[in-house]
Order: structure tokens, then C-alpha cells, then sequence
């Protein structure tokens, strides 16, 4: 029963063979010889400017809820895609009503300017 | 085969719960609840649920991780570790103790009754999962299906409100 | 042989395991990510039962479940971003505002 799912082992085990296999291999293999300047932490070339865990803007966390949201909506569609013939024009009314009351709520969201990266 | 797969998944499963709720760092614990993800859509699979195993990864990992990674960074939770960070460990760890046994004691002298449905693995496997799942949804449980999508609507809006800082 | 017993026993063991991180972290927003475990524990016993019964229900009912924490996942994470502008923390030790 499982058998058909050997393929998407195999993807795997080559996947953390190649992570952790390069990360063994340059440790193995590479040159170290540290010094204050390549310890210090690189950005671009550039003199370094403030931590790392800089706090980030809100704006990400908007794109990120509504990213969530209409995934969920997306994930609704598949099963409907794979039924669409059976259902026909009776399944196309069920999402059309679906996806103008989410629609609502995009254009609500547009209105808001939550969109704008100002 | 399958009781080895079971079983190492288990102890991943678990290991990686008991690490989510113990990590210092929040960072670590996302990190941890995303393998407990993985562990149970491969269950999901072994289970003959391949659609759900694969909304399991696209709506838990994909997206509700990445949403709460980005808020731990945006509220820089980071470097704020405090001091102490559990409180009540002797008091929870009786009490769920006590949830396990009573799960535990239904389980064991329960039984798991109602067989006969229609939904068998050959049924399974000559229509596909997906078109089962559609057929259920989008015939059986139809208004369930529509309250989602204001469900949804209402999550939305309620977000941008209370996040937006000038409304 | 993997009984239906086996995932109704790891999914109690995972309930508990949730219940535990949610009663002791004093971190609201691991807190949330121990209530998405048990959410999670509960999902896998939907899905168990239903192919134990042979009956789709329980799985569509887990896709409502998915909804539901994605919904959840929104709200609940801005409001803990709309206390932290007012406290400047994610403490459950100081969401104290409606005691007196």
C-alpha cells in the first residue's frame, strides 16, 4: 500500500544526504584559518548596522494573515477542480457564492489600504 | 514495515511535542511543531488520506508556522529570554498526567464500534481520495461549506482591524 | 498490526503533551503553538476514526478543523500584537489588565 509512496522517500533521503553531507564534507575538507575580520559578522560588504533580530514592520504580518486566508480558499478548490464535471453548473453556483463572500472580504481589505507597502 | 514506520514516527512525534513545549526559545519550538506537522501527514498517509496529508503540510507548515515565525520576529521575542519562562510545572504535569490516564483507560477498555461504511481502501483507491473528499463536501455538507467562507470573511476583516494601527 | 487503538493512544499522548505545554509556558505565543498540537491530536483521531468506520465525515470534518485554525491563527496572533504595543510583552504574567 505504501509502496507508491517509495518515491517521495528516496527525494528524502537524498535531501538530508546532500544537507548533511555538505556540511560534514566542507568541515572536513575546508580551510580554517579565523581571524577577527572573517568572524565578524557579513552583510553585503558593508560596516554592519545593528543586530540581526531586528524588529520587523507590521506590513509583514498583514501579507502574511491574508496570504493564510485565501490558501485556505485555495485549498477548497482542489477537491471542487477534481469534482467539477460531476458537479456541474450546481457545484459552479456552490463556489461562486463561496468566493464573492471572500471577495467581499478582499475588497474590504483593498479599501483599507492594508495592500499599500507605503 | 508499516509497524516500524509507526512506531519511529511516534517517537519523533512525541520527542518533537515534548520539545515544542520546552524549548527556551520561541524560534526552536516553531521549528519543533513543524516536524510534529511532517510526523502527522506521513500518518495521514499511512492512514489512505493523501489529500489531507498534503493540506496537513500546505496549510500547518506552509502557512500557520510561517505566520507565527513572523510574528515571534516582529514582536523580536529573540532576545527577550526571560528568566524564567514555564511557571506550574508540578500542578500541569499532574494534570496532564491525569488527562493521559483517563484518554488511555477509555481507549483500553473501550471499543472502537460502528463498522460498515462505505468508504473502504478499494473504494479509495479506484475513485481517489480527493474526488471522495469533493464529493463529501460539496453534496453532504454544503451549508458547512458556505458559514467557512464567512467564517473566513469575518477572520479577515477582524485581523486587519485589530492589527492596523490607525483604523 | 496497526490498529485503530494505536493512533487513538499516540493522539492522547499528544493531547496531554499539548495540555501540559499550555498549562506551563508563561509565553502567549507558545501557548498558541501547544493549543495548534492539540488541535493536531485531535485531527489525527478524526481521521483515524473515520477510516476505522469507513465513513468520510470525520475527514471533512478535519478540514473545517484546518479552517478553523487558520481563522484562529489570524485573530489570534494580531491580538497578541495589539497587547504587545500596549505592554510591550507577550507575558501571560502581565496580561493583568482586567484584575483589581
Amino acid at each position: 500500500m505504501l509502496d507508491i509512496y517509495l518515491p517521495i522517500l528516496v527525494v528524502m533521503g537524498i535531501a538530508f544526504a546532500f544537507a548533511i553531507g555538505s556540511v560534514i564534507l566542507s568541515r572536513l575538507i575546508g580551510v580554517k584559518k579565523p581571524s577577527a575580520v572573517k568572524l565578524a559578522p557579513y552583510e553585503c560588504g558593508m560596516p554592519l548596522i545593528g543586530t540581526a533580530q531586528e524588529r520587523f514592520s507590521v506590513k509583514f504580518y498583514i501579507i502574511a494573515m491574508l496570504f493564510i486566508l485565501f490558501d485556505i480558499e485555495a485549498v477548497f478548490l482542489y477537491p471542487w477542480a477534481v469534482m467539477f464535471k460531476r458537479l456541474g453548473i450546481f457545484g459552479f453556483v456552490e463556489m461562486g457564492v463561496f468566493i464573492i463572500i471572500l471577495l467581499v472580504g478582499f475588497i474590504y481589505v483593498w479599501k483599507k489600504g492594508a495592500l499599500e507597502w507605503e | 514495515m508499516e509497524v516500524i514506520l509507526f512506531y519511529l514516527t511516534a517517537i519523533v512525534a512525541i520527542m518533537s511535542a515534548i520539545f515544542v513545549t520546552q524549548c527556551r526559545n520561541p524560534v526552536n519550538s516553531a521549528l519543533n511543531l513543524i516536524t510534529v506537522f511532517l510526523c502527522l501527514a506521513v500518518y495521514y498517509v499511512m492512514l489512505e488520506s493523501p489529500f489531507m496529508a498534503a493540506i496537513q503540510i500546505m496549510v500547518y507548515a506552509g502557512a500557520i508556522v510561517v505566520l507565527i515565525v513572523f510574528v515571534i520576529m516582529l514582536l523580536n521575542l529573540g532576545l527577550a529570554v526571560k528568566e524564567r519562562y514555564t511557571h506550574g510545572m508540578a500542578g500541569s504535569g499532574v494534570l496532564a498526567a491525569i488527562v493521559l490516564f483517563v484518554a488511555n483507560y477509555f481507549i483500553r477498555y473501550g471499543e472502537a464500534t460502528g463498522t460498515g461504511g462505505s468508504v473502504t481502501s478499494e473504494v479509495v483507491a479506484s475513485y481517489g481520495h480527493t474526488e471522495l473528499i469533493g464529493r463529501a463536501m460539496f453534496v453532504d455538507f454544503l451549508l458547512p461549506f458556505e458559514i467557512a467562507s464567512i467564517l473566513l470573511l469575518v477572520a479577515i476583516v477582524g485581523a486587519v482591524i485589530i492589527s492596523k494601527r490607525e483604523v | 498490526m496497526i490498529t485503530v487503538n494505536h493512533y487513538l493512544l499516540l493522539s492522547a499522548i499528544l493531547f496531554a503533551i499539548g495540555t501540559f505545554g499550555v498549562l506551563t509556558r508563561k509565553n502567549a505565543i507558545v501557548i498558541f503553538m501547544c493549543i495548534e498540537v492539540m488541535l493536531n491530536s485531535v485531527n489525527l483521531t478524526f481521521i483515524a476514526l473515520s477510516r476505522h468506520v469507513g465513513n468520510m465525515d470525520g475527514q471533512i470534518f478535519v478540514f473545517f478543523v484546518m479552517t478553523v485554525a487558520a481563522a484562529e491563527a489570524a485573530v489570534g496572533l494580531a491580538l497578541m500584537i495589539a497587547f504587545f504595543r500596549n505592554k510591550e510583552s507577550i507575558d501571560t504574567d502581565d496580561f493583568n489588565m482586567l484584575k483589581w
